[in-house]
């Protein structure tokens, strides 16, 4: 057998890895955009089991441990300014302490859509609503906590400073976080029927809380985004669930436990969603909805656009398989005006 | 032996060098969405003469930012081809590949070889004056823009991303890797890769521009160079001059080291100013401190290789056959509806101003943050190569970015407002029903309607009861493009979900329709 020298030895490594880059390159010349494969498939502690039962304890675990006795299963809070809207309702649900633990790592899930508009057009959460949550899980004594989206219109960069989010959440004391391309992690969702498998981002999955903040508005397929779609911002194949929207919304949501949900109802957008654009389309509310019961919350906030928890897909899904109730007439709900 | 006591000038003029390509890389890196201002970000395509002059002789108007080149032209009278040397970033690109032991003790190419780059820039002159642009895509710096936006760069993302991906992976190294991820992007590297249908193209022309020095030192520079051509013709008019003083002992080091070979041992170690960068080798290859720069006025000597009369009439002559010939193809006939233009950049619907008025410097390549725009290969006939075309199918003209405009330096591509950006039509999207997983798979699908980003949504659905898979009927959202307010965007395009091309794909309307 020859010998192969080290200098062979370094000019062979360098053209395979050339010829690697090159073939990357040449997929690029491909209109389908390639997203790093990835191999290490990774249960979660937080995953859903298969019965349905199982799929709302983890959270349940979590959040309704220490619930003092009393505390309502949806708060609603009107008339007053985002800040204070948020801060009531969360300490009528017994306070942020009760979601945020000292030193825990927190992420707020905003809906940034898209760079196009600033909060105004309601297509993107109100970021007095966001930099509040901010504020209060610092107060908590969160270790950090980083604030983030992935918008389908417009770079990270471009739409956290157009939607005026990052100015409050920066201004809190918060980060905000570009989600990036290699930390999508593919993973199971034991629990799911429509959307089995999905790269999903990796510190969502290894936060200890996550806040879902979206705000409210018209979505022509969906009907309306709220809470439970506002996940799909956290993987990256998002155009593989249209083809059984409500089902794969669910199955995702049987994943991604948000611990608290907080519905930006400021300012809702009632047609031309989910991108906005027309003030005329945009409907002041000044309300908040905060429930540790993600289904609840949107089931609820169905109501501000005349639909009702059986007309959203997903909310119908999600409540069948137990992951939050919809039937809202047996909830605790404690609506304050301020 | 005299002692060297000369300050360094050849690490002098490295440092200058240095600096001067980081710059210019930083100007590029700043250059992504407007990080900086465009008027900043172009300065280096501002003070290059042959732009300046050639789109002001295409464009038969004077471009307001060309005035810098002014001062390009101001240095080069007072020191002749020092930008070469001193500052052209490609010049130290082509100085960091000298490839010496590749070159051997081969002989230089014959002298008439330094006649190409006179002929070249005469080309690219006279063809500018019959309004076309073509040859510009040679200029040095445009073409370091072009390698570095379609090649460089995009491999330098796949490599981090790929390493990223990897480490990320290995237990402890997540939190170092997140890290030094936040720093690198969005600043240096693009959040979501960016692709070039043409990387491979731009990238070879750039590495044979390089292996090329194996031929000769600075080989672009020395025979085919148009810029370089154009600060030599008139650095013969310089003030300050390389002169060998005596006594001389004709020892060879400055003639031997030259990088540009412009020293003559037959004339007494002469040099043509024209040739020469000032790179200052030669005094301080000098063991006897015999060279000197003085300043003095005269013209230089004519040279061998200078083109003589009759080659100019002949160059001037194939412009013209050149250009007959290009404007005589199919598409100055029948323009591929496909062909889309950055916003505002077709008048009339017609292409002319992209023609006569584009430098081909592709910095509007580098500063679209979707990788919409693309240099052109082919598409856009001989004529058009390098100019910018819009492929939705591989980024979109996002509704909130006017940066393309804000940093052309010729204006081919108009500054616009973001509002007025915003009514800006690109092209028209079509519906291709026998693709559309709605219209022909009868299958839930909106992704297009989702993503227009118009208030009033130039896509709308409509609700139809239709066949489902298995036979029974089902109420379906088919997707319709309202053409009156369609501005061809083209995420609709972008993030269609079927395979390969789109089933819905933006394009220059089959009527002419007034925009």
């Amino acid at each position: 057998m020859t010998k192969i020298s080290r200098r062979e030895f370094l000019r062979l490594a360098a053209l395979t890895m050339g010829g690697v880059t090159l073939n990357h390159l040449l997929a690029g010349c491909s209109p389908q955009k390639s997203t790093p494969e990835l191999t290490t498939d990774h249960p979660l502690p937080t995953a859903a089991g298969a019965a349905p039962e199982s799929a709302a304890t983890t959270q349940a675990a979590n959040s309704t441990a220490n619930v003092p006795a009393g505390v309502p299963d949806l708060v609603v809070a009107r008339n007053g300014d985002p800040e204070s809207m948020v801060r009531r309702a969360i300490a009528a649900l017994g306070g942020m302490e009760r979601f945020v633990h000292p030193g825990a790592r927190v992420i707020v899930k905003p809906n940034i859509c898209v760079d196009s508009h600033s909060y105004e057009y309601a297509a993107t959460t109100n970021p007095w609503v966001v930099g509040a949550l901010v504020k209060m899980a610092l107060e908590a004594r969160a270790r950090s906590v980083r604030v983030m989206d992935y918008p389908f219109g417009g770079t990270a960069e471009s739409a956290y400073a157009n939607s005026g989010i990052q100015e409050q959440v920066q201004a809190a004391g918060g980060e905000m976080v570009t989600m990036t391309g290699f930390k999508y992690i593919s993973t199971e969702i034991p629990a799911g029927s429509a959307l089995k498998k999905t790269d999903v981002y990796d510190e969502i999955l290894t936060a200890d809380v996550l806040i879902d903040a979206p705000v409210a508005k018209h979505h022509s397929m969906a009907r309306l985004t709220l809470g439970m779609k506002n996940l799909m911002g956290v993987i990256r194949n998002r155009s593989a669930l249209h083809r059984n929207l409500g089902q794969s919304i669910a199955d995702l949501n049987s994943l991604i436990r948000p611990q608290l949900t907080v519905i930006d109802a400021v300012r809702i957008l009632m047609a031309n969603g989910p991108t906005g654009g027309n003030l005329n389309d945009v409907k002041q509310l000044d309300t908040i909805v905060a429930s540790p019961d993600v289904v609840a919350a949107d089931s609820y906030a169905a109501s501000f656009f005349g639909l009702q928890p059986a007309d959203l897909a997903y909310i119908q899904a999600g409540s069948a398989m137990g992951l939050g109730r919809s039937d809202l007439s047996n909830l605790k709900i404690e609506e304050l005006s301020l | 032996m005299k002692k060297r006591v000369k300050p360094g000038w050849v690490t002098t003029r490295r440092v200058v060098q240095y600096l001067a390509l980081a710059l210019f890389i930083s100007l590029f890196i700043a250059a992504r969405q407007n990080r900086w201002p465009g008027e900043v970000v172009n300065i280096p395509m501002r003070l290059d003469p042959l732009l300046g002059l050639a789109s002001a002789l295409a464009a038969r108007t004077f471009v307001a930012g060309s005035v810098l080149a002014l001062i390009t032209l101001l240095l080069t009278l007072v020191f002749g081809r020092a930008w070469c040397g001193w500052l052209c970033p490609l010049g130290t690109v082509l100085d960091l590949f000298p490839f010496k032991q590749a070159r051997g003790k081969r002989p230089s190419p014959p002298e008439t070889w330094r006649k190409v780059k006179y002929l070249l820039l005469l080309l690219i002159l006279s063809a500018a004056l019959f309004g076309n642009m073509t040859l510009l895509f040679l200029d040095p710096l445009a073409i370091l823009h072009r390698t570095l936006s379609t090649a460089i760069w995009p491999a330098l993302d796949q490599i981090v991303t790929a390493s990223e991906t990897f480490l990320y992976r290995i237990p402890g190294f997540g939190a170092p890797i997140s890290w030094l991820d936040s720093k690198l992007r969005p600043v240096f590297l693009p959040t979501e890769p960016v692709f070039y249908r043409d990387t491979i193209l731009f990238g070879a022309f750039f590495v044979g521009l390089l292996a090329l020095n194996v031929l000769a030192p600075r080989f672009w520079c020395r025979y085919l160079c148009p810029l370089g051509g154009l600060l030599g013709l008139l650095s013969r008019a310089a003030l300050f001059r390389r002169a060998v003083t005596e006594p001389c002992q004709g020892c060879k080091l400055c003639s031997a080291g030259c990088p540009t070979g412009t020293i003559d041992p037959s004339k007494n170690y002469a040099s043509d100013p024209a040739e020469c960068t000032l790179c200052m080798e030669c005094l301080e290859n000098c063991p006897r401190s015999m060279v000197q720069f003085t300043p003095g006025f005269s013209l230089a000597e004519g040279q061998p290789y200078d083109p003589q009369r009759r080659e100019a009439l002949l160059t001037l002559g194939a412009a013209i056959g050149g250009i007959a010939l290009l404007r005589s193809n199919l598409l100055a006939k029948r323009e591929s509806p496909f062909l889309l233009r950055p916003p505002g950049s077709r008048e009339n619907n017609t292409d002319i101003v992209a023609f006569t008025r584009c430098s081909r410097c592709n910095l509007c390549v580098r500063a679209c943050p979707t990788g919409a725009i693309q240099p052109a290969g082919f598409e856009a006939g001989l004529e058009g190569f390098a100019t910018p075309v819009l492929a939705p199918r591989l980024g979109y003209c996002n509704y909130s970015c006017n940066a393309c405009g804000q940093i052309c330096p010729t204006q081919a591509i108009p500054a616009l407002s973001l509002e007025e950006k915003r009514q800006q039509v690109i092209g028209k999207a079509y519906i291709n029903e026998s693709r559309c997983l709605a219209w022909s798979d009868h299958q839930p699908c909106i992704v297009c309607e989702e993503m227009c980003p118009l208030p009033q949504k130039a896509i709308q659905l409509e609700v139809k009861e239709v066949w489902g898979p298995d036979g029974i009927p089902i109420e379906l959202q088919l997707p319709h493009v309202l053409r009156e307010i369609c501005i061809g965007c083209g995420i609709c395009e972008y993030k269609c979900p079927v395979s390969g091309e789109a089933a819905i794909r933006v394009y220059i309307p089959p009527l002419e329709v007034p925009f």
